[in-house]
């Protein structure tokens, strides 16, 4: 979080994370295309020849004057190729809420454990404690075929009743924007808790 | 938890004017602060042609690899940096107190030398003056948000996400 208060701008990082081909990518691509371009920046992503995330996707939403003050949303990805882990923990520093996204096919579930707890040790190790920092689960790929009950997912993955998630096509745009307000208003809260 | 930055007016003002100088000493197109997770924190010069957010983001990004590469060969002491000189304008990034990253922009008129003489000087300078802003947190100047602008801002999202 970065406050500067003579401008009164409250800025706010959120990291898109989950397993490789999960959709992270998909969703800052959504959010860019289907938003005015006055509140958003460029989509910034650093891609290999292959077109997956080598380092980060990012993109700035900036909403104006709301309530006298100007925030901004600073939204990555990370990469989430296995070998990736380094970038990974660099791109979730300073970050004040994280959006898990989670591949519903059934034979991606083993992936989905393993980021999600390579996200919690992540997250530790940079000082963060997994029962205050605002997390939002996206269930996504809901169109394919053998996919897990979203329910069921929820619960392979050790997550409690209280962590809100939501059931996406993120191609299509289905739960995109859900999950984005979802998040924005955690990590809001939370800092309204801390000032 | 990490830290949060909190940037009083005082605190942006000083932090402008040696960004200000290292621009003239240097004679660097732009200066830009940004902090490590990618936040651009105050920029000096001559903004015109590119979006600096992306600029601070891809910087720090930049620099937490080369930071950790230098770490993996047992070079931990060592700030980061790095520079780029391109046919017309060249970059240099440089690690201020473990937690920022100078970025300086400058033509391929600038010698370079006087470009990193002047950047390590400045960032010493800023050195001081992060670590005081960055131990600001219980010191804020008065609440910033009230118990309103959730829901402002929820029906302000509504509003942006959904329209377009």
């Amino acid at each position: 979080m970065f406050i500067n208060w003579r401008l009164r701008e409250l800025n706010l990082k959120i990291v898109y994370y989950g397993p490789a081909l999960s959709g992270k990518t998909t969703n800052l691509q959504y959010i860019h295309a289907k938003t005015n371009p006055k509140i958003r920046s460029d989509l910034v992503s650093l891609k290999t020849r292959g077109d997956r995330t080598l380092y980060f996707d990012f993109l700035q939403l900036e909403l104006g004057q709301v309530a006298g003050l100007k925030p901004r949303f600073n939204l990555y990805t990370v990469p989430g190729q296995s070998y990736y882990i380094s970038t990974r923990k660099l791109v979730l520093r300073g970050t004040d809420g994280v959006v898990f996204v989670a591949d519903s096919q059934m034979h991606r579930l083993e992936e989905n454990v393993l980021s999600l707890q390579e996200m919690w040790e992540n997250l530790r190790q940079l000082g963060h404690s997994p029962e205050t920092i605002p997390l939002v689960v996206q269930y996504n790929k809901r169109d394919l075929p053998q996919i897990t009950p979203a329910a069921m997912l929820h619960q392979e993955l050790n997550l409690n009743g209280k962590t809100p998630f939501f059931e996406s096509v993120a191609t299509q745009g289905i739960g995109v924007f859900d999950t984005l307000k979802a998040i924005i208003n955690l990590v809001i809260a939370r800092a309204q808790r801390q000032l | 938890m990490e830290a949060k930055i909190t940037l009083t007016k005082d605190i942006a003002e000083r932090i402008e004017r040696i960004l200000a100088d290292l621009r003239t000493r240097a004679r660097a197109e732009s200066v830009l602060l940004a902090d490590i997770s990618g936040q651009l924190i105050a920029a000096q010069g001559d903004l015109e042609g590119f979006d600096p957010t992306p600029v601070a983001a891809l910087a720090a990004g930049q620099l937490s690899a080369i930071t950790e590469l230098i770490r993996r060969i047992g070079e931990s002491a060592s700030q980061g940096s790095f520079l780029h000189e391109g046919r017309e304008k060249g970059i240099y990034l440089l690690g201020v107190g473990g937690s920022f990253v100078l970025i300086v922009i400058f033509t391929s008129n600038t010698p370079v030398g006087l470009v990193r003489l002047f950047a390590r000087r400045t960032a010493e300078r800023l050195e001081a003056v992060t670590a005081e802003f960055e131990t600001m947190v219980t010191t804020s100047p008065g609440p910033l948000v009230d118990a309103g602008f959730g829901e402002a801002l929820s029906q302000e999202l509504d509003k942006a996400l959904g329209e377009w």
